[in-house]
């Protein structure tokens, strides 16, 4: 060209790698491919274990070995099949519940204009800092046999235990669950809609059952699909308070570890995820529709609520707190007591830890949650973005893989890799990379769709101005798409490391005489009779998972984003 | 240099996107050095087509050659153009020299060479001063330029612009305009820009070519799109017409109780007729010019209206045998006429500034 500049010249004889373009168009099935193989590995084939373990005689894999005769013996043994019935109502009356309740206060944080909303937000999501099980420790502190309410200062002789001690304590748990999905669902309807039924002459009344409901409907539906899901997935609650009333969750770690039928404990893994799946999947269905009907685009003012409005909004949310924080404050003073409740002098002897575990178990489950994290953060990125990238390579499948471990019960993934993996040649059996590899699946799916929707955040034209520029999969990825998704991936980490410290369900049947995680020897410890050090033990975690998300929001401050709109996200 | 052969080829190219057919056996030669623009509404194919040529879409059928080359199963790296897209896409987390060296690194050239070629392109866009900031401490126009210099930083073979000023304040795409068009100039780059706004295209292009329902409906210099537009959605689309429907009546088209001479009738054969004229084009009655200069039949006598007072020319709206119809006068002879709202004044379609179309396309509204 006529204006050939000296350096413009020398340009042209530095051109795109052919090599590394060669290379390049493997790169995305390959990944694609290896998380592919990831997931079969670690999450169908343990399923498949269960079920070859509960349909066929001795687990034998053959058309001979077919039989009914597990599910002939759990269908007939009374005691076994109340657990199906249990399962079924403390989940139902749980949802209805957690529903209610949640709505209102989801509510009052979107359509009135009462004081404190930060401090209401920030303390219904306390309960994801902690085993689900602190709620059954509180409740039993404060109503249980010797409970401080109860026994102390109503002096009566009812107790907790059993189906009500189950569904107050499932309630607790599940409340930041549905939380976020009727908040966000409430913050995305448009408020107009209401103000425009009102100066049509409409009773608020009218406004609440023709407008407002309806138009939540969706996030009503999923909210209550989830919290199903979880009740009847739960372990920790359950197995505390639950007492005699069995539930399958329950009866499931009963069978196999008390009497080592694991033929029945994956018979009734198979009769566990049949109403999760469902639940799972309406809640998928439904979600689809919801976020469809999210546009970013209305946030009005809410026009400011009449006085008894906000008064008996305000005394109703105080009152949910309360609640909360009482679980919390019981759980955590409980540790530090001599004896609850006789003698409430100081002391810090319940953190000397009399079980095997102690202290080393904190310490593994922190390294292990860290590793957890990374690991966790890091294959839900390269996953999304080999989804969303514009040469991605059967997307579909890789997306059914990914969300499927979200309807499998942790508890009855833990079985299945022990049917699975129990193998001499399997390794990392026995060691604590198991536990590493099956919480990173069973929290898959929430780390790659907060991935997708991250990713989704990026310009597209951005990946293709850097390919445009000869950009190959690998640099676009490493140099671009990475560096743009640092608080994203760091929210995912917190989400991982909060999930591997916290869990109990997923982890209760692959930890050993050798590896000990801090989540489980709170329920060891409890089983023994240490409940105060039950109660430390979980203090520890809490304190933990505190401190990782105040890092998490030093980071987000730092970044620019609203540290509330990343706790919500989680 | 084999200049000559670089062309770019587009052959009898479409893309279907299920029974959707986003672009229509597409024909075009692009010489090397020309700046072409694909001109058309949204929706028209334009943006699909230039994502084809850069690779981004397959095309369901038809070739892009470059340079004798079938383009078809290149990937975009190895086809060497550069890309400006309209929402900038520089990288946030690069500065401005890092922006523009991507392109050069990802070509492994050593740091030295870069760090000359980038200080090279600030100048050419004139943001030497603002190398180590970031894109969200530019303003949009800025943005733009950091991505223009970050396209042709690597020499491009053809450089795509898609949309590149519409997310631009009115005054900062005019000056912007001027930069773009300049560059190509100085350096000669074969230019693709894709844009919904004719006066844009008019603007810049050597050649326009305008595009509707995925087809090229006119390929000319914006002088002959503007002075010869092939049909009435032309007419109408760059820049105003006026639209008579008609009967053809004794060698004249008659429209209501108007007879009109129009000098090229017999370019149409069918038996109605519609005639577009531009708002410029019609004239005002100068009663100091001597009788003989207007022919009768062509004479009007209407209302005005609406009064739009836009700079050099005032654009009068009047109602003539029930269609809405706009005339420009020049601020001159609106000073002369003191012209009023409900005034009535006299109007002359000269006969040969009509342009005659079979049909009429339906207008979206």
């Amino acid at each position: 060209m006529n204006t050939s500049k000296p350096a413009a010249a020398i340009a042209n004889s530095y051109t795109i790698s052919a090599t590394r373009m060669e290379i390049d168009r493997f790169i995305v099935p390959t990944v694609t491919i290896f998380i592919g193989l990831i997931l079969c590995f670690f999450m169908l084939f343990p399923l498949s274990a269960i079920l070859k373990m509960s349909f066929f005689k001795g687990g034998e894999f053959a058309l001979a070995n077919f039989t009914l005769a597990n599910f002939q013996k759990y269908f007939t043994t009374a005691y076994t099949l109340n657990a199906l019935w249990h399962s079924l109502y403390v989940s139902i009356v749980t949802t209805i519940i957690v529903t209610v309740i949640v709505f209102f206060y989801a509510y009052a944080m979107t359509r009135t204009t009462i004081a404190g909303k930060t401090f209401f937000r920030n303390v219904i999501m306390m309960p994801l800092v902690a085993p689900s099980i602190v709620q059954a420790l509180a409740l039993i502190y404060l109503f249980g046999r010797n409970g401080l309410i109860t026994a102390h200062l109503l002096k009566i002789n009812w107790n907790i235990y059993g189906a009500t001690g189950i569904i107050v304590s499932e309630v607790l748990y599940c409340l930041p669950h549905a939380f976020v999905i009727l908040f966000t669902t409430l913050s995305a309807v448009d408020i107009r809609l209401d103000e425009a039924a009102e100066s049509l002459g409409a009773t608020p009344f009218k406004v609440f059952t023709r407008i407002t409901i309806p138009s939540a409907k969706y996030g009503i539906f999923s909210a209550a699909a989830l919290t199903f899901n979880l009740t009847i997935t739960d372990f920790g609650n359950p197995v505390v308070i639950g007492a005699d009333y069995n539930v399958l969750a329950t009866e499931i770690y009963a069978q196999v570890t008390n009497l080592y039928r694991f033929d029945l404990g994956a018979t009734i893994s198979i009769i566990l995820l049949v109403p999760s799946m469902l639940a799972f999947m309406l809640n998928y269905y439904i979600s689809r529709k919801t976020f469809s009907m999210i546009s970013g685009a209305a946030r009005p003012i809410i026009p400011p609520s009449r006085p008894l409005k906000k008064f008996s909004y305000t005394t109703y949310c105080g009152l949910v707190t309360f609640a909360i924080m009482l679980v919390f404050a019981t759980v955590i003073i409980g540790s530090f007591v001599k004896i609850w409740p006789y003698d409430w002098s100081l002391t810090f002897r319940h953190y000397n830890f009399p079980s095997i575990g102690g202290y080393s178990a904190i310490w593994t489950s922190v390294w292990v949650s860290l590793i957890v994290g990374i690991a966790g953060a890091f294959i839900t990125l390269v996953a999304g973005y080999v989804m969303e990238t514009r040469r991605h390579f059967f997307k579909r499948t890789i997306y059914l893989l990914s969300v499927m471990p979200a309807a499998i019960p942790g508890l009855v993934m833990g079985l299945g890799y022990i049917l699975a993996f129990n193998k001499p040649y399997y390794l990392f059996y026995g060691t604590p990379w198991i536990i590493v590899i099956n919480i990173v699946i069973c929290n898959f799916t929430l780390g790659i769709l907060s991935s997708i929707s991250n990713l989704r955040n990026i310009d597209p034209s951005i990946e293709e101005a850097s390919i445009s520029l000869g950009g190959d999969t690998f640099r676009t990825f490493f140099r671009i798409i990475f560096p743009l998704s640092r608080v994203a991936f760091f929210q995912n980490f917190v989400y991982f490391f909060m999930r591997s410290m916290t869990t109990i369900s997923a982890v209760i049947f692959l930890v050993s005489a050798t590896v000990h995680l801090a989540a489980i020897e709170i329920i060891m410890l409890d089983n023994d009779g240490w409940t105060a050090s039950a109660n430390a033990m979980c203090t520890c975690i809490i304190v933990i998972v505190l401190f990782m998300l105040g890092i998490l929001q030093i980071v987000a401050k730092k970044t620019g984003r609203r540290p509330d709109e990343i706790v919500s996200q989680i | 240099m084999e200049t000559a052969s670089k062309k770019l080829v587009l052959e009898n190219i479409s893309k279907h996107f299920g029974s959707l057919v986003a672009v229509q056996s597409v024909d075009l030669v692009i010489e090397p050095g020309e700046f072409v623009c694909f001109l058309g509404p949204s929706g028209c194919g334009k943006t699909t087509l230039l994502r084809i040529i850069t690779g981004f879409e397959q095309q369901t059928t038809g070739d892009v050659i470059y340079a004798g080359k079938i383009l078809n199963d290149v990937i975009p790296q190895k086809r060497n153009f550069g890309i400006v897209f309209q929402s900038y896409a520089l990288f946030p987390n690069m500065s401005v020299h890092q922006n523009i060296a991507f392109g050069l690194k990802m070509r492994n050239m050593p740091q030295k060479l870069i760090d000359e070629r980038v200080a090279e392109i600030l100048q050419l866009v004139g943001l030497t001063e603002w190398e180590g900031h970031y894109p969200s401490q530019l303003s949009g126009g800025q943005q733009q330029r950091v991505a223009l210099g970050r396209a042709i930083a690597i020499k491009p073979n053809v450089l795509l612009l898609d949309e590149p000023l519409s997310a631009l304040d009115a005054k900062i795409r005019v000056r912007l305009r001027t930069v773009i068009k300049k560059l190509q100039e100085e350096l000669g780059i074969t230019m693709i820009y894709v844009t919904h706004d004719q006066e844009e295209a008019l603007a810049l292009a050597d050649r326009v070519v305008i595009m509707r329902n995925g087809e090229i409906r006119q390929i000319g210099s914006p002088w002959q799109i503007y002075k010869e537009p092939k049909t009435s959605f032309i007419a109408e689309f760059v820049g105003t017409s006026n639209f008579i429907p008609g009967k053809k009546k004794n060698g004249n088209v008659q429209f209501g109780r108007l007879e009109l001479a129009v000098s090229n009738i017999d370019d149409i054969d069918s038996e109605t007729v519609y005639l577009a004229i531009r708002p410029e084009n019609i004239e005002l009655i100068d009663e100091t010019r001597p009788t003989g200069t207007y022919l009768p039949s062509n004479i009007v006598e209407v209302e005005a209206e609406v009064i739009n007072f836009l700079g050099a020319v005032v654009r009068v709206s009047f109602t003539l045998e029930g269609e809405e119809m706009l005339v420009d006068i020049s601020e001159k002879e609106f000073e002369r006429t003191q012209l009023k709202r409900k005034d009535k004044f006299k109007i002359y379609f000269p006969p040969d500034e009509f342009h005659l179309y079979s049909e009429l396309f339906k207008k979206l509204i």
